[in-house]
């Protein structure tokens, strides 16, 4: 950055300047001598391995930049040479009520049929969870499907995966 | 440059001029200089106010730029004259930056190194700093509240997170080898049943988890559909509200709470580090987090365990560009994730060395790798203001080949005071001889689509060849399909582990 080139370099423009160049040079000297201390010390990590992924990264991308496997995949043969109709045929007998049920469509009956659906559902959220408290026994790890999603700003960067509070006092939050 | 990483640090050959000077003058000057050093509550040190020391070249007299002092004379230079100060006085080769106290031979005009110094260093900030205190208590956390929530995906969610699940080798060893024991499993006995449920008596989801490993690995090439895994785990899992909403991450978590519950139904432990169910001892780790008060430098330390990490994406314009420097990287998140962080004004916490509250900083880095470990990509936004919530789709460049030594607790710790040649307390228990901090990545999993309506895929290493499962379509891919990916989950396995 050099100085303000307006042709009218008045004194106190150059003072300025001078003591932002000072200011970057102090800045610059500081991580140059972090860095100078890391490299010496073997410290510093593998910049050659990690550039390296870089490029292959940005390679791939560039040569596939849409997922365009995605729509060809479903039409294909598979590797065990198998096709697969877009909906699985296979018939399953409900656990719950004994009825025969294609397997594509398993997952939606069940759920009607356990009462376990949105729109099944006859109990409220809040005895759920009563109830859930009382039945899980596992302190150390924990899932919130329905955490709210107003983040303390203290944990941001915390992970689902540490003990904690189950279900706190979220209200169900959803639309 | 040393070729090779490693957690210790290497001893740098001092320059002939600092031998000289070692060799004549010994710790002298560093023992006098060690009452001048000031650590800042950042973890930095300079030299402090002394009387004599006045921010003044002797030779220009210009009080501008690095500053110098003199080992043997406490002649202040600037860094254009250091090297005439040498010159003109035979011996007075070794002098200190004053703020960043560090050796600086004059006449190499080069940053030098001496453990001994360093290690002044570290006793006066040691003594200096008030005394953090570690708490080793699992804290209680608020659970983290990114996954896709609200009228996320399908039941593919499921199947995705499975994949991954079934082909983590050490879960797979310990289920295939019937390390659960399903003809043993008390509960197993009791689903002779059809339908219906013996009154209080789940059915064991472990056993539903062996016996999903046993089909799928049977051989067998037809399709598998886990049906009565499915009931089992809705059965075990009443607060899911079912088909709409299993997002692969909670998926996942879920899974691994079923697995320990069984395993280690009685167990008050308060630390899952001591647990030595299969799901901790594949994912669990500890993560540490320092607080350190902005004021006096007081740090509070917690350690708590966790079997993920949960990663905010790099904020990165979206504009989709060939140049290296846009795109979002996995090691980049990790540096955001063990960035030093300073706490709203809104959050002052309580010092206990100050005794009030105060503005702090705070710091997270990994105390302990897991054996797989598991990263969880937070795409999910959702605006406070608006009410809405969005995926967000930016891509994600994530190595094949990763070293966590940088997000180790030690590396963290140490960059903190300046990386100083000293070891710290603790730093051996950080790198156990067992675990090595290199991973090699084997499963990804990926989401397409939008919050509402999205699929998920997961690709999988098998023998250096990767494999697209797309629900029941397995077909081979290569190796740029799956770094092109918009990642949402990746599983690293612990390269050279037991």
């Amino acid at each position: 950055m050099s100085a303000s080139n307006d042709g009218n370099s008045s004194p106190r423009s150059q003072l300025a300047s001078r003591c932002f160049e000072d200011l970057l040079d102090s800045i610059i000297v500081d991580v140059a001598s972090e860095c100078h201390r890391i490299a010496r010390l073997g410290l510093d990590r593998n910049l050659e391995e990690e550039e390296e992924e870089l490029r292959l990264s940005v390679q791939a991308r560039v040569a596939d930049p849409s997922s365009s496997t995605e729509a060809n995949s479903k039409n294909v043969v598979d590797i065990f040479g198998l096709t697969h109709p877009a909906i699985a045929d296979e018939i399953f007998e409900c656990m719950n009520c004994g009825r025969p049920i294609v397997a594509g469509r398993f997952a939606p009956h069940l759920e009607k049929c356990m009462g376990k659906g949105r729109k099944a559902r006859k109990v409220t959220r809040s005895s759920t969870i009563a109830r859930t408290r009382h039945s899980r026994g596992s302190p150390v790890s924990v899932y919130a499907p329905y955490s709210n999603a107003t983040n303390s700003n203290r944990a941001p960067n915390g992970t689902t995966g540490g003990s904690g509070e189950e279900y706190a006092d979220y209200p169900y939050g959803v639309p | 440059m040393a070729l090779t990483r490693n957690p210790s640090f290497t001893n740098p050959d001092p320059c002939s001029h600092l031998a000289e000077y070692r060799q004549t003058h010994g710790l002298k000057g560093y023992s006098s200089l060690q009452a001048h050093l000031r650590t800042a509550p950042t973890g930095r040190t300079a030299i402090g106010k002394l009387p004599s020391l006045i921010r003044r070249c002797a030779f220009c007299s210009l009080r501008r730029g690095r500053f110098y002092l003199c080992l043997i004379c406490s002649t202040v230079s600037c860094s254009d004259h250091a090297a005439a100060h040498a010159g003109s006085n035979p011996g007075h080769d070794i002098a200190v930056d004053v703020d960043r106290a560090e050796l600086f031979c004059c006449r190499c005009a080069d940053q030098v190194y001496d453990p001994d110094f360093d290690i002044a260093v570290m006793v006066k900030q040691i003594v200096k700093l008030p005394e953090s205190r570690e708490s080793s208590r699992c804290r209680k956390r608020r659970a983290n509240p990114v996954n896709f929530k609200d009228g996320v995906l399908t039941e593919a969610g499921l199947g995705a997170g499975r994949a991954a699940l079934l082909h983590t080798p050490p879960l797979k060893d310990h289920f295939l080898s019937d390390r659960h024991g399903r003809e043993f499993c008390c509960r197993g006995r009791r689903r002779t049943r059809r339908w219906g449920m013996v009154s209080g008596e789940l059915p064991c989801l472990a056993c539903d988890v062996a016996g999903v490993f046993s089909e799928v690995f049977s051989g067998a090439r037809r399709p598998y559909s886990p049906a009565q895994f499915l009931y089992s785990w809705w059965q075990h899992s009443s607060d899911l509200a079912g088909y709409e909403q299993q997002d692969a991450h909670e998926f996942f978590i879920s899974m691994l709470d079923r697995i320990h519950e069984k395993e280690q139904p009685d167990l008050q432990n308060r630390g899952a580090g001591d647990c030595h169910c299969i799901a901790h001892r594949v994912f669990s780790g500890v993560l540490r987090s320092d607080v350190t008060c902005s004021v006096c430098g007081f740090t509070s330390t917690t350690y708590d365990p966790c079997v993920d990490l949960s990663l905010d994406l790099e904020p990165c314009n979206g504009i989709k560009s060939n140049d290296n420097s846009r795109i979002s990287t996995l090691m980049g998140c990790l540096d955001l994730f063990t960035r030093p962080e300073k706490l709203g004004s809104d959050q002052k916490l309580y010092c206990q060395h100050c005794e009030v509250r105060q503005d702090s900083v705070k710091q997270m880095s990994i105390r302990k790798l897991p054996y797989v470990l598991c990263f969880h990509v937070k795409r999910f936004e959702h605006s406070l203001i608006r009410r809405t919530s969005k995926k967000i789709d930016q891509n994600l460049q994530f190595p094949f080949s990763l070293d966590m030594m940088p997000y180790l607790s030690s590396s963290i710790i140490r960059n903190r005071f300046g990386n100083r040649i000293f070891a710290f307390q603790g730093d051996e228990s950080d790198m156990s001889s067992e675990f090595s901090s290199e991973f090699e990545v084997f499963a990804v999993i990926t989401h397409s689509g939008r919050l509402e309506s999205g699929h998920y895929v997961t690709y999988l290493r098998l023998r250096d060849q990767w494999y697209r499962c797309d629900d029941a379509w397995i077909t081979q891919v290569t190796e740029g399909v799956v770094r092109a990916s918009q990642v949402y989950m990746m599983y690293y396995l612990q390269k050279h582990g037991k």
